[in-house]
């Protein structure tokens, strides 16, 4: 049964979807023209749908069955350098196969967009999901949403059609969303009826530098120590100010479709003294930790961050400059690092010491217990401060 | 004590080995040096540029020479496209440069008089001893003569560590060169400063383009046709193809091979029958861009074009 709803202009319906197939309708319903990817778990099931709906025809795109992920992001690196939207999606040691492409993606300027089904980078062997696939693309010029639903899930890979191809931006995409706690759970989503809807929202722009017969150009040339900085140097401002378009973009989908993220959303953080900082699915958790927080008379909050890069720094200051403690559950180890790879960067932007959490690692399970007891022991200076303390690992 | 010497060749003349030579042998001394050679446009023939710097003191930044004691040029040709090397050099300084031109001539190219100058025909050595037009070996001996290091006896131990073959031939290319340079020392002192530096960027290698600011470079690094034409590769050669027009078929495989399409497809004049003047289409060559490189005249199945000297 579809709940039929009139939000904002557009007509919508309620449906049930898990997260790997709330991505590659969303794909679908931005009509995609090229999809090249590599099943690996969790993304398989996104990119099996995605087949689907090429082969029975719901789907004008081409679909390629590359034989790897490097050829995969190679496949739709070329066909968005003719022009064309282009989707592929990945994880972990997939991920890690497409590595070399990455930059090159950001570098030629094409607004590839790629779902990330996150997980654990082996070894040992771990299907599940954590952010270190995630975390280790950081600096290599795409932009990136970290998601914490399925109907965010649909809605953020439309808009990063929208964000990536806009004429001041021409930048990759990727949206990354749970390895299995989003990707393989069934919600319910609100999605439009109509196509033509999401294409008005985000209407192809073709507006990027690409090969045209009638108008020979060379991509991808050498730049030598002469021009590098300077080229890679315009990527670089890019990224930086495409944060401007994240916002319009969002806010522009709310108008049209009544969801907006923003770049991150906090939860009672305005009398806070502590506040729990996550990104992904756990974010439902944190907010229930912080509600049995504050039952016990601790002035508990909590804050989800939706854009890694460009990094929402102004956002962040506002939203815990006024937080005694502030402590970040991250989801994947920094080898070698001082604190998390999140903590590092919200110390850095707070100037002042934080507290940094390990959870989920390899997909260890957690829950708003769990993450109640952290904020309670950063609250009670129990931990030092950019000293990493772990939630839920064995041992000492 | 502090050498600094600026070298300039091209790709396979063997520019990388004579840096990383005259270093090993100055380290054998008991010196300090760095040999910093420029990486990148490692094409036979493409102009390229090292930094050599000997002090008897620890030193270890590769900071750009602007103003050198010595400047080598292993071809003379080079002089003329680098001259702002030859105007950095320090008055009362070394140009040491390889060439089988007079050394007055060479002088004359050189044009300045507040600097001592030292020719050797390299080439001419190197194909004596060695059999190969590098000439590496020559220059690293004019480099000791003139400077008074590193000993012969180091270039020989450094010849061995850094070619590993043909080094009795290298070292006798090296010490015929040793001896037999001319030296013209400097006629006058000259002005005690230099207004000239030798730029940072390598771009004056490569052509005169202009260097642009970030934004208005096109997007994603994109180039437009055309951006090779102030790239005039003619300079690299070593010898240019000649046809011989009464051998050539027409076929065209040149024309397909030539990576530089320096092969043309031009109207020619000619006897044809009856002594009748006809336009003929020919093949000739854009020797502006044309890098010698001889392909055309590999892959011609009737022989007609030959290579010939031009150094
Ligand atoms: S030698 Fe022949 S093939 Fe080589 S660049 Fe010159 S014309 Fe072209
Ligand atoms: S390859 Fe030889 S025969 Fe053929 S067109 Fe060139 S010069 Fe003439």
């Amino acid at each position: 049964m579809t709940l039929q709803l009139e939000l904002g202009k557009v007509r919508q319906k309620r449906i049930a979807l898990t997260g790997n197939h709330a991505v590659a309708l969303a794909a679908k319903m931005a009509r995609v023209e090229v999809i090249a990817a590599y099943p690996i778990t969790p993304q398989t099931p996104a990119v099996e749908r995605l087949a689907e709906f090429v082969n029975n025809g719901e789907l004008d795109a081409e679909y390629i069955p590359v034989e790897g992920e490097h050829s995969a992001l190679s496949a739709v690196v070329g066909a968005s350098a003719m022009g064309a939207r282009v989707f592929t999606a990945t994880s972990s040691q997939g991920l890690g196969f497409m590595y070399e492409i990455l930059p090159i993606a950001v570098g030629l300027r094409l607004p590839v967009v790629m779902g990330i089904a996150t997980r654990a980078y082996s070894a040992p062997i771990n299907v599940w999901g954590d952010y270190s696939d995630v975390m280790s693309m950081r600096e290599l010029g795409w932009i990136i949403y970290m998601v914490s639903n399925v109907q965010e899930a649909f809605d953020t890979t439309i808009q990063a059609f929208r964000v990536g191809e806009d004429p001041s931006v021409h930048l990759p995409v990727a949206v990354a969303y749970d390895g299995f706690w989003i990707s393989h759970v069934l919600q319910p989503l609100e999605v439009p009826e109509d196509e033509e809807d999401v294409m008005r929202y985000a209407p192809i722009t073709r507006s990027w530098r690409k090969l045209d017969v009638d108008n020979p150009a060379s991509l991808g040339a050498v730049g030598t120590p002469e021009w590098y900085f300077e080229i890679r140097y315009a990527a670089y401002k890019a990224l930086e100010d495409s944060i401007k378009v994240v916002l319009e973009a969002d806010a522009l989908y709310g108008k049209m479709f009544g969801r907006s993220y923003g770049l991150g959303s906090g939860y009672k953080l305005e009398d806070a003294d502590v506040a729990i900082v996550t990104y992904g699915s756990i974010y439902g958790l944190a907010r229930k930790a912080v509600d049995a927080l504050r039952a016990e008379g601790i002035r508990a909050g909590a804050l989800k961050i939706r854009l890694l890069r460009p990094w929402p720094a102004d956002f962040l200051r506002r939203r815990l400059d006024g937080v005694d403690k502030v402590v970040v559950v991250d989801r994947a180890f920094n080898h070698g690092g001082l604190v998390g790879p999140v903590a590092t960067e919200l110390a850095a932007t707070l100037a002042r010491p934080i507290y940094s959490a390990y959870a989920t690692i390899g997909m260890r399970a957690t829950d708003s217990a769990a993450l109640k007891k952290a904020a309670e022991r950063v609250a009670k200076g129990e931990v030092e401060p950019m000293r990493p303390f772990n939630i839920g690992l064995r041992g000492p | 004590m502090r050498i600094e010497s600026v070298w300039i060749g091209r790709g396979g003349q063997g520019i990388v080995t004579a840096v990383y030579i005259v270093a090993h042998a100055s380290i054998a001394d008991g010196f300090y040096a760095i040999a910093n050679p420029e990486f990148g446009a490692e094409r036979r023939g493409a102009p390229v540029k090292a930094f050599l710097t000997i002090t008897d003191y620890f030193e270890d930044s590769p900071e750009p020479i602007k103003n050198p004691d010595v400047a080598v040029f292993l071809d003379d040709k080079l002089i003329d496209t680098m001259r702002v090397v030859v105007e950095a050099v320090k008055p009362g300084g070394y140009v040491i440069v390889s060439s089988g031109k007079g050394p007055e001539e060479v002088a004359g190219i050189i044009g300045r008089k507040d600097v001592n100058i030292a020719v050797v025909d390299g080439i001419g050595l190197a194909l004596k001893h060695v059999g190969l037009a590098v000439p590496n070996g020559p220059m690293v001996g004019v480099f000791a003569k003139v400077m008074g290091l590193p000993r012969l006896e180091s270039i020989k131990e450094a010849i061995a560590s850094q070619l590993g073959k043909a080094v009795e031939q290298n070292f006798a290319a090296a010490v015929e060169a040793y001896k037999t340079a001319v030296v013209i020392p400097a006629a006058e002192a000259g002005s005690a400063k230099i207004s000239v530096e030798i730029p940072t960027t390598s771009a004056f290698l490569t052509g005169d383009y202009e260097l642009v600011g970030w934004d208005q470079i096109p997007e994603g690094g994109l180039v437009y046709p055309g951006s090779s034409l102030r790239y005039k590769t003619g300079s690299w050669r070593v010898e240019k193809p000649i046809i011989d027009h009464s051998k050539c078929i027409m076929c065209r495989r040149c024309w397909l091979f030539c990576p530089d399409d320096a092969v043309l497809e031009v109207w020619r004049e000619a006897k044809g029958p009856g002594g009748r003047v006809v336009r003929v289409k020919a093949i000739d060559f854009s020797y502006d861009y044309c890098k010698g490189c001889g392909i055309c005249a590999q892959v011609c199945p009737t022989g007609a074009i030959q290579m010939v000297r031009e150094l």
